[in-house]
């Protein structure tokens, strides 16, 4: 397991060594000079020495691989510069906007996992039937219908027509816990609703698949009730594949992330990352997209550990 | 230094879109216009009484930015200028006539204004306003280092001297026919003179802070360099040691100059975070990117001056920050607002709202294609002449402005002082265009090169505009760039046409020089017309308001028929608020300007929301 853990890791350093990479050049393709756009938005900038400095603060003047390693070293020493619209250190943008981001995620997941598992379960278990087909029209629904979409429609339904929710906005749960969990009960029913639609159907065609193998018959031959058979035998294997989506499916929460806090005028990263590119906001931005490169690399570790756990052959290979 | 302010004198133009509640132009014809109209209160301007009380929540797509009205980016003017106020307000036919923290002026001769300021005035930090704070004020603008937009506003400007304490003397380099409508732009807003002295600590502080940074490196640069100078000899070693004296003695200027800045800026606060006017309300509280909470300012001087102490009505504003139109239209129906700005698309979803107020009054933004005569196509004038004929303006308005603007025909909205009357829109007549093209040596049609800024205004109208030039055989396929990826392609007039805005026109020889001047940031070259650059100058030394009026109506006409640009509309702004709201009478606002907007403001029916 220990070799096996190693291997992940190194494939995720690499993964992420090309990926700052391909960021780098990104922004670098972006037009204009951001020493001067940042000194139209800060006055102290103003100043051609001042300019020239931050050029090679910033490693500017240099040439490209030495610009990518004083960024590399400066991100992993915690210097990420401070932001040229708000003149804050962007580390702390971001420890400030984290709060916001991670409920969303908690939301994400209680939608996406408490709902879309049993669901996909229950359609398995009854499939074939009106319920199951229930499940799984509702399911293709929320696979289909656009974020942004069913942002408005949500909006317009539960804050203008029956007025239950806030239509945006964020109040911290340290404030207000009630008003908290209203204002944050779309936004993660939104983010959510995509990806428990998709779980469900996985977790029902990976448990069909489980529960014609051989093994599972045998365990129903031994006089197992339905539901233990899942639970005890078909629930662990069924979960490869399901485990497998989750990884690549967390890049579309991310910018899933992005849009609801959009449109939810929440004050997260994903936000501030628009803001930054709308702006122009180079330390920001740079800081957004390898803050979420590496979001989504340590979800993929964490599902490439997780296949070792489900299936002791993957540890073994 | 000059290239990065003028370069970002455009975002700051793009950017003032939120000037909307506070330009309204003049209905009415000039002889019905009483200058003193819209001093009225009472029944004859609202029905009932105003009640104090509540906050006005308000929804805004973008944050404030920055807080001093002279530096960029300042990017909500409401809340700006509900904070400061300015010497003089326009009327709605953009003249600066009315007074305000000025109470008079008289041009003694053509350089020369005396100006007498209103007395009992404060600001909010508790300092008086006078002639004091207005002559460092200006002095503040003016002076390089403090990096005021503004100041090449001011450009014409030679002093400002303190008659007394409530009387100034304004000296100008030369006449100056534009600087009343300066005054009663953003140079106007009036800001604490304790607070510009704190600001300008601040800001030195954190200049000399970076200076001695770089200073520092230039010390250890150049002992490394004495080092390594050692082995070639007693001369190269002299000389690199006089080079690290010289760097050292910057060094230690740089270091005292950084502990009297730290002795002034002990305790200041920056006028780009805390704002320090005279206005209605002062900051609360500010959330970065979120939200803005401004605060009732019990001492504004306005409503006891007119026997009306408690105005402002609202205890306080929240401008929150709401970024897509639909959510900010769902919080207003769902009462969580009570008031914004509405897009076109949503007027009609609202206006037959029983919850609702709508108003809609004309909004002096231009939105125009810039033309680049420089080089390329558009040097000859039937190709310019096709491509203005080609645009059909009221389709433009009906189409993606859902009838919400007017079409437009020089620079000058119909309503603005400056407009000449005489002349027409355009017509819209693409055969003529075609004709035009092939005498211009296009049978075929031509390829145009160009671009647009990438909000959403400018690339929905340019997006028709492709459209409406592709039926004539004109192919151009605007990139949608940023403020700053727009700034190097101008630069090098590396283009044929823009698609472009120009935020707010009041002051006619703001627009005027800031397009047609070639200097100017936004020309570059790219149109020189002699006899509009002579009437530019001569509209801006004539003092005299009817002789300038003729000369703006003829450089309009010398603009119009040589198709300098293509004019296109002027939207219309669309507030809207919620039925608790009272106090907003469109009439009165489409009549007279900011002068009523900011002596009238609005209340809560029953006090609170």
């Amino acid at each position: 397991m220990k070799r096996y853990i190693v291997k992940r890791l190194l494939y995720a350093f690499l993964i992420l060594f090309l990926v700052s990479i391909l960021i780098f050049i990104i922004a670098r393709l972006l037009p204009g000079d951001p020493i001067q756009a940042a000194a139209m938005m800060n006055m102290d900038l103003a100043n051609e020495d001042i300019m020239n400095d931050l050029r090679a603060q910033y490693g500017l003047d240099q040439p490209a691989h030495l610009q990518y390693a004083y960024w590399v070293k400066n991100f992993f020493t915690g210097k990420w510069g401070v932001s040229f619209g708000s003149g804050e250190p962007v580390f702390y943008m971001f420890l400030r906007r984290l709060p916001v981001t991670l409920e969303l995620f908690a939301g994400y997941v209680f939608w996406s996992f408490l709902i879309g598992f049993p669901l996909g379960v229950i359609s398995a278990f009854k499939r074939n039937t009106f319920l199951d087909a229930s499940i799984t029209s509702v399911a293709i629904t929320g696979i289909s219908v656009p974020v942004i979409w069913e942002a408005i429609v949500l909006i317009y339904l539960f804050s203008v027509y029956f007025q239950i929710f806030p239509p945006s906005g964020y109040v911290p749960f340290s404030e207000n816990p009630v008003e908290n969990l209203l204002c944050m009960a779309m936004p993660t029913f939104v983010l959510g609703t995509h990806t428990a639609g998709m779980y469900m159907r996985y977790v029902r065609s990976s448990l069909l698949e489980v529960m014609g193998q051989d093994y599972i018959r045998t365990a129903r031959a031994k006089g197992l009730g339905e539901m233990a058979v899942i639970m005890r035998h078909a629930a662990k294997p069924a979960m490869i594949p399901v485990v497998t989506v989750i990884g690549i499916d967390f890049a579309y929460v991310i910018s899933g992330t992005f849009l609801v806090e959009y449109m939810f005028a929440l004050p997260g990263f994903g936000r501030m990352g628009i803001d930054a590119i709308a702006a122009r906001d180079y330390p920001v931005i740079q800081a957004t997209l390898l803050v979420v490169a590496l979001f989504i690399l340590m979800v993929n570790l964490a599902v490439d550990l997780l296949y070792g756990y489900l299936d002791p052959r993957v540890r073994l290979k | 230094m000059k290239p990065i302010f003028k370069r970002f004198e455009l975002t700051v133009l793009f950017l003032m879109l939120p000037l909307l509640f506070v330009s309204p132009v003049f209905a009415d014809s000039a002889e019905e216009y009483d200058p003193d109209g819209w001093r009225v209160w009472g029944e004859d301007y609202w029905p009932t009484e105003p009640v104090r009380g509540g906050i006005a929540r308000a929804a805004s797509p973008i944050y404030i930015g920055l807080m001093n009205p002279n530096h960029f980016p300042v990017l909500d003017w409401f809340s700006i200028s509900h904070m400061y106020e300015k010497l003089i307000n326009s009327d709605a036919r953009q003249r600066p006539t009315i007074p305000w923290l000025a109470t008079s002026w008289e041009y003694l001769d053509d350089v020369t204004v005396r100006m007498k300021l209103r007395e009992g005035v404060r600001f909010h930090d508790g300092t008086k306003f006078n002639a004091e704070s207005l002559k460092y004020q200006m002095d503040w603008v003016m002076d390089d280092k403090n990096h005021a937009w503004t100041r090449i506003w001011l450009e014409p400007l030679e002093s400002v001297e303190i008659v007394d304490e409530y009387t100034v003397k304004w000296h100008f380099k030369r006449p100056w026919g534009a600087f009343l409508g300066t005054m009663a732009s953003v140079p106007g807003f009036m800001i604490s003179k304790q607070a510009l002295m704190a600001d300008s600590a601040i800001n030195e502080l954190k200049m000399l802070k970076r200076l001695i940074v770089t200073a520092e490196r230039k010390v250890e640069e150049a002992r490394d360099a004495a080092e390594s100078a050692g082995d070639k000899g007693p001369s190269f070693s002299e000389g690199a040691r006089e080079k690290v004296k010289k760097a050292e003695t910057y060094l230690k200027d740089l270091e005292a100059r950084k502990k009297e800045a730290q002795k002034l800026a002990k305790g200041a606060r920056s006028l780009d975070s805390y704002p320090v006017g005279t206005g209605p309300f002062t900051l609360e509280e500010a959330s970065y990117g979120n939200y803005i909470k401004l605060k009732r300012n019990p001492d504004w001087w306005f409503g006891k001056s007119i026997g009306r102490p408690e105005m402002p009505y609202f205890d306080g504003i929240k401008v929150t920050v709401i970024p897509d139109p639909s959510v900010r239209m769902a919080n207003l129906k769902a009462g969580k607002i009570d008031f914004t700005i509405l897009t076109p698309r949503q007027y009609r979803m609202v206006k037959n709202d029983s919850n609702i107020d709508v108003n809609v009054y004309p909004f002096d933004m231009l939105f125009y294609l810039v033309l680049n005569h420089a080089r390329g196509p558009c040097k000859d004038i039937r190709v310019r002449k096709a491509i203005s004929h080609a645009i059909d303006r009221k389709a433009l308005v009906v189409g993606t402005q859902f009838g919400q603007a007017r079409v437009a025909t020089c620079l000058y909205p119909g309503e603005h002082w400056a407009h000449n009357p005489n002349l027409d829109p355009v017509t819209y007549d693409p055969e003529l265009s075609k004709k035009l093209l092939a005498q211009a040596g296009y049978p075929n049609g031509l390829t145009l090169t160009g671009f647009s800024l990438n909000i959403p205004e400018t690339q929905t109208f340019s997006k028709a505009v492709m459209g409406m030039l592709a039926d004539v055989g004109i192919d151009w396929k605007p990139a949608f760039l940023g403020v700053t990826g727009m700034a190097e392609p101008f630069k090098r007039l590396d283009f044929d046409i823009i698609g472009a805005i120009y935020p707010l026109v009041q002051e006619p020889d703001h627009i005027a020089s800031f397009i047609y001047k070639p200097d100017s940031f936004f020309n570059k070259g790219r149109s020189h017309n002699e006899e509009a650059i002579e009437l530019i100058k001569a509209g801006r030394k004539t003092v005299d308001f009817q002789k300038r009026k003729q000369i703006y109506h003829e450089l309009e006409k010398v603009l119009y028929e040589n198709y300098e640009d293509v004019w296109l509309f002027y939207p219309n702004a669309i507030l809207a608020t919620n039925k608790n709201f009272e106090g907003f009478n469109n009439e009165l606002f489409k009549k007279y300007g900011e002068g009523y907007y900011f002596s009238h403001p609005m209340w809560f029916k029953d006090g609170h929301p």
